[in-house]
């Protein structure tokens, strides 16, 4: 809507009560417990707001679009039929591919600066180090607000020895594990 | 409120404002606020923690399953819940020392251990106990001979650590029950180790 | 370093230790217990508020003024503005209103929460 002309002074009402009528109400309300049931997410009920026909956006007020994109969402699944996004907490998805990495592999922490956000500490940042552990699939934080759909990933607590780490004054006998993301490993030199 | 600093009034302020405007929004109600404060103050805390560590000493099967599948160990004694839904077991012994940190943000296995002291959120600690683990640790109290391997995990993803100490020789002949009271938080973490209750 | 970070006096008993606090202050455990029930209410899950988290304690640990003090719930409470901005679900200027129409209240105004406004509350134009 950013940068749109001709729309008139904007009205804005004084004391404005939060919600207008008991509909409205009761629509945010029924949006709030689809979100906790694993219906859609918050950024989903918002690019469905976004997509929503621009007359019905601009007549339908504020709660009106939440419905609208509620009933946009509905539609979408039953066409698609597609599942219910699973509401489980941890974001822990199943990943079908297999790992790419085994326990005792020898990698390298890719040197990604966090222009967004990632989970790649910087200690850990291009040092080399073996595969520990191999969990599940987890989503990758980078991605899961944008609906690209989520990315999941296998993780890895990757073993770092601490000289790799901070030089050949650390600590002898001493390690650190770094839970890594597949995305953020390549393979070790040797 | 008198003696709060600057920063903690204005603090105050802003949460109190944004708890005001998300209920008008009917986004939030104070009363799930309220049972949620209550819960991490009074209910989950260490002592969970503590009853999975007894168990697993005194149930050889119940530490194996534990080893292999923290969460659903947990679970079997009714604990379970937010940062929780990964948790893995590491265990100390003769050779291996184990300590958690989040350099991060300070994650914390929430549903065994409640939420984290000052010192685990401190800046301080995150920084470097992955550096100098074993010269943090003497400044805390616990001294680890250079011959015991010392592995820090720093809970970077999701996965959420808990440190199953080892069971002390004095507590040898102890129950379950008793056991449990001589489980620490700080052994949980590994930066200290079991001891005997205070009197 | 102050002696803080170093105390561990680690007694297991009742969930929480020898009098040791889980939130120093009350606005603490209202932050904390705000961002959980929002994500309770599925406003958001926890990995995308952790995301704001650890983007918030960077930013104080790069560029924080050399006498304040770490914060974790300051950052935390940053962390839930900024994601709460960023969902469209309260905007930082309607925040600001609300705190100064809080900040205009008589002294020894009622603290509970959800109170009404009085009218003789001033609001920002």
């Amino acid at each position: 809507m950013g940068g749109m002309h001709g729309f008139g002074r904007i009205e804005v009402e004084p004391d404005e009560p939060v919600f207008h009528a008991d509909w409205e109400k009761r629509v945010f309300g029924a949006a709030m417990l689809a979100m906790g049931a694993g219906v859609a997410n918050i950024d989903r009920f918002r690019h469905a707001i976004e997509r929503l026909d621009p007359v019905e956006y601009l007549s339908a007020g504020y709660y009106g679009r939440w419905l609208g994109a509620f009933e946009l969402l509905v539609r979408e699944f039953r066409e698609n039929g597609e599942q219910l996004e699973s509401a489980e907490p941890g974001s822990i998805r199943s990943v079908v591919a297999p790992a790419r990495f085994a326990p005792g592999d020898v990698v390298r922490a890719r040197n990604l600066q966090p222009a967004g956000h990632t989970r790649l500490p910087g200690y850990a940042r291009g040092k080399l180090g073996s595969i520990a552990r191999v969990y599940p699939g987890f989503v990758l934080p980078d991605t899961n607000a944008h609906l690209r759909g989520e990315n999941p990933q296998r993780v890895y607590a990757v073993r770092f020895d601490a000289r790799e780490l901070f030089g050949s004054g650390a600590e002898a006998n001493a390690c650190v594990h770094v839970d890594l993301f597949e995305s953020y490993l390549e393979p070790g030199d040797g | 409120m008198a003696d709060h600093d600057p920063a903690s009034r204005k603090n105050a302020l802003r949460i109190e404002a944004l708890e005001n405007l998300l209920a008008e929004k009917g986004l939030l109600a104070p009363a799930a606020v309220d049972a949620i404060i209550e819960r991490y103050e009074q209910e989950i805390g260490p002592l969970n923690g503590a009853h999975v560590v007894a168990r697993a000493w005194t149930d050889p099967a119940y530490k194996r399953r534990l080893l292999d599948d923290g969460t659903a160990a947990v679970a079997e004694l009714g604990f379970g819940g937010p940062q929780g839904e990964h948790l893995v077991v590491v265990e100390n012994g003769p050779r291996v020392h184990n300590v958690v940190v989040c350099t991060l943000c300070s994650c914390y296995p929430w549903p065994v251990l409640g939420l984290p002291p000052a010192w685990y959120k401190s800046p301080a600690y995150r920084s470097r106990v992955v550096r100098e683990p074993r010269v943090v640790l003497r400044e805390m109290g616990l001294e680890i001979d250079e011959s015991v391997e010392i592995r820090v995990w720093d809970s970077s993803a999701e996965v959420r650590y808990l440190v199953l100490p080892e069971r002390p020789a004095a507590a040898a002949n102890l129950d379950e029950a008793a056991l449990a009271d001589w489980v620490t938080r700080d052994a949980m973490i590994g930066v200290g180790k079991p001891q005997a209750p205070q009197p | 370093m102050s002696a803080d970070f170093l105390s561990s006096d680690g007694s297991g008993a009742p969930p929480r230790s020898n009098g040791e606090l889980v939130f120093a202050e009350p606005w603490e455990s209202r932050a904390f217990g705000v961002a959980a029930a929002l994500r309770d209410r599925g406003l958001f899950d926890w990995d995308e508020f952790r995301a704001c988290l650890i983007a918030q304690i960077a930013l104080w640990e790069k560029q924080h003024p050399p006498d304040e003090p770490f914060s974790y719930y300051g950052c935390w409470q940053r962390a839930l503005v900024e994601l709460l901005a960023q969902k469209g679900v309260c905007s930082a200027r309607e925040l600001e209103v609300r705190e100064h129409a809080l900040a205009s209240r008589p002294a020894g105004h009622d603290h509970a929460q959800g109170h009404d406004h009085d009218q003789d509350h001033d609001h920002d134009p």
